[in-house]
């Protein structure tokens, strides 16, 4: 070993790890809705985010010893991070057969790709810090800082609130079986003791969109599965096998097409604030995020007035 | 998945026996409103299909295949 000789700087790795590190243990408990919530599971991550943080901060000091082996064994190391995102879908759907009201494939992908692109962020902060640290010691602390706060505030995706409203809304019926929701039509349900379930328990809201941005978020199905999610899990639903009419629902005002939305749930808790609450924290999907269009019926009816 | 349901008709269920002509779920024909609620909530809760009211006295019965 060439490095072995001279005093090998320790001090891009130690600081490198740390900020590394660091910044993937943040996102573990900011993303409440990104976690599975048992031990079992912060361990697995936080584990692979120790290696992750360990083989961004290693790199530089192998370099700077001249152990250009080791640095190019890192690389393939880094590689096997790809797998993260496999293992975290294949998990999700795994337990969507298994939960009343299914997070849908938009969902799940969206959560996998944000385990795996976390864990390269952390990667990256590692590495970005000890290449600042092999320079200045007390320049790189502050530069770990500052990638770990830049790396919080640009992988904080939007929440649905940010581009829509959600407003209560009365749950009825017409033409006997038809649920509405305000003026959403939501589906056809043709039980009596389903409808006096939904008459009796059911909670409804309109989702009114702000721009164009949320109107083609919810024209996603993806978003709206996603939505009813987080809804459900919010407040609970009174379904179960053998009930499927009790599902919660987020449909389009149709055939009108307005961009209007309309969400209807039998919750156990009748907490109002808490389902809103929870549909304006659901995550805006990558599926749906920036494909803008113009709703030309709001166009027309805007012009008239 | 709910996603993209794909509904398969599974039973249908009339007290109008002439509404119905062949197909390929099978038809139960019931004495009055009450009782054909009563096979389709039935029906419903044992096969955990969806129950839909074509206001003529049929109800279908339908299951979404993920």
């Amino acid at each position: 070993m060439s490095s072995a000789s001279a005093a090998v700087n320790w001090n891009p790795m130690i600081v490198g790890f740390i900020a590394g590190f660091i910044s993937r243990v943040l996102y573990l408990r900011s993303g409440q809705s990104h976690n599975p919530g048992y031990p079992s599971g912060y361990i697995i991550q936080i584990a692979i985010g120790v290696i992750a943080a360990m083989i961004g901060s290693s790199v530089i000091v192998s370099l700077i010893g001249k152990e250009f082996t080791a640095a190019t064994f890192l690389t393939l190391a880094a590689t096997q991070f790809f797998n993260v995102r496999t293992n975290e879908r294949h998990t999700l759907e795994q337990e969507e057969s298994l939960i009343l009201v299914g997070r849908g494939a938009g969902y799940i992908e969206g959560i996998a790709l944000t385990y795996e692109a976390r864990n390269f962020l952390g990667m990256l902060v590692a590495l970005a810090t000890s290449v600042v640290t092999a320079w200045n010691l007390w320049l790189g602390m502050a530069a770990g800082l500052a990638f770990v706060i830049l790396g919080e505030v640009f992988m904080a995706g939007p929440k649905i609130g940010e581009l829509i409203d959600v407003e209560e809304a009365e749950v009825k019926f017409d033409k006997g079986s038809l649920l509405f929701v305000g003026p959403v039509m939501m589906m056809e349900v043709g039980l009596p003791d389903s409808r006096q379930r939904f008459l009796e328990d059911g909670l409804g809201v309109i989702l009114k969109p702000r721009d164009t941005r949320g109107e083609s978020a919810l024209w996603n199905i993806a978003q709206r599965q996603a939505i009813a999610h987080q809804a459900a899990v919010a407040v609970g639903v009174q379904k179960d096998v053998g009930y499927p009419e009790q599902t919660p629902l987020c449909r389009m005002e149709m055939p009108k097409g307005t961009g209007l939305a309309g969400l209807a749930i039998i919750p156990v808790e009748r907490n109002l604030e808490a389902l809103i609450k929870a549909i304006r924290n659901t995550p805006v999907l990558e599926s749906g995020k920036w494909s803008k269009m113009h709703n030309t019926k709001n166009k027309k009816e805007a012009a008239r007035g | 998945m709910a996603d993209s349901p794909a509904p398969t008709m599974f039973a249908i269920v009339t007290t109008n026996k002439e509404a119905v002509v062949g197909g390929m779920a099978p038809v139960f024909v019931a004495c009055n409103d009450v009782e054909r609620d009563r096979i389709a909530m039935w029906l419903s809760r044992i096969t955990n299909a969806i129950v839909h009211d074509l206001h003529n006295g049929t109800v279908i019965l339908t299951v979404n295949r993920s």
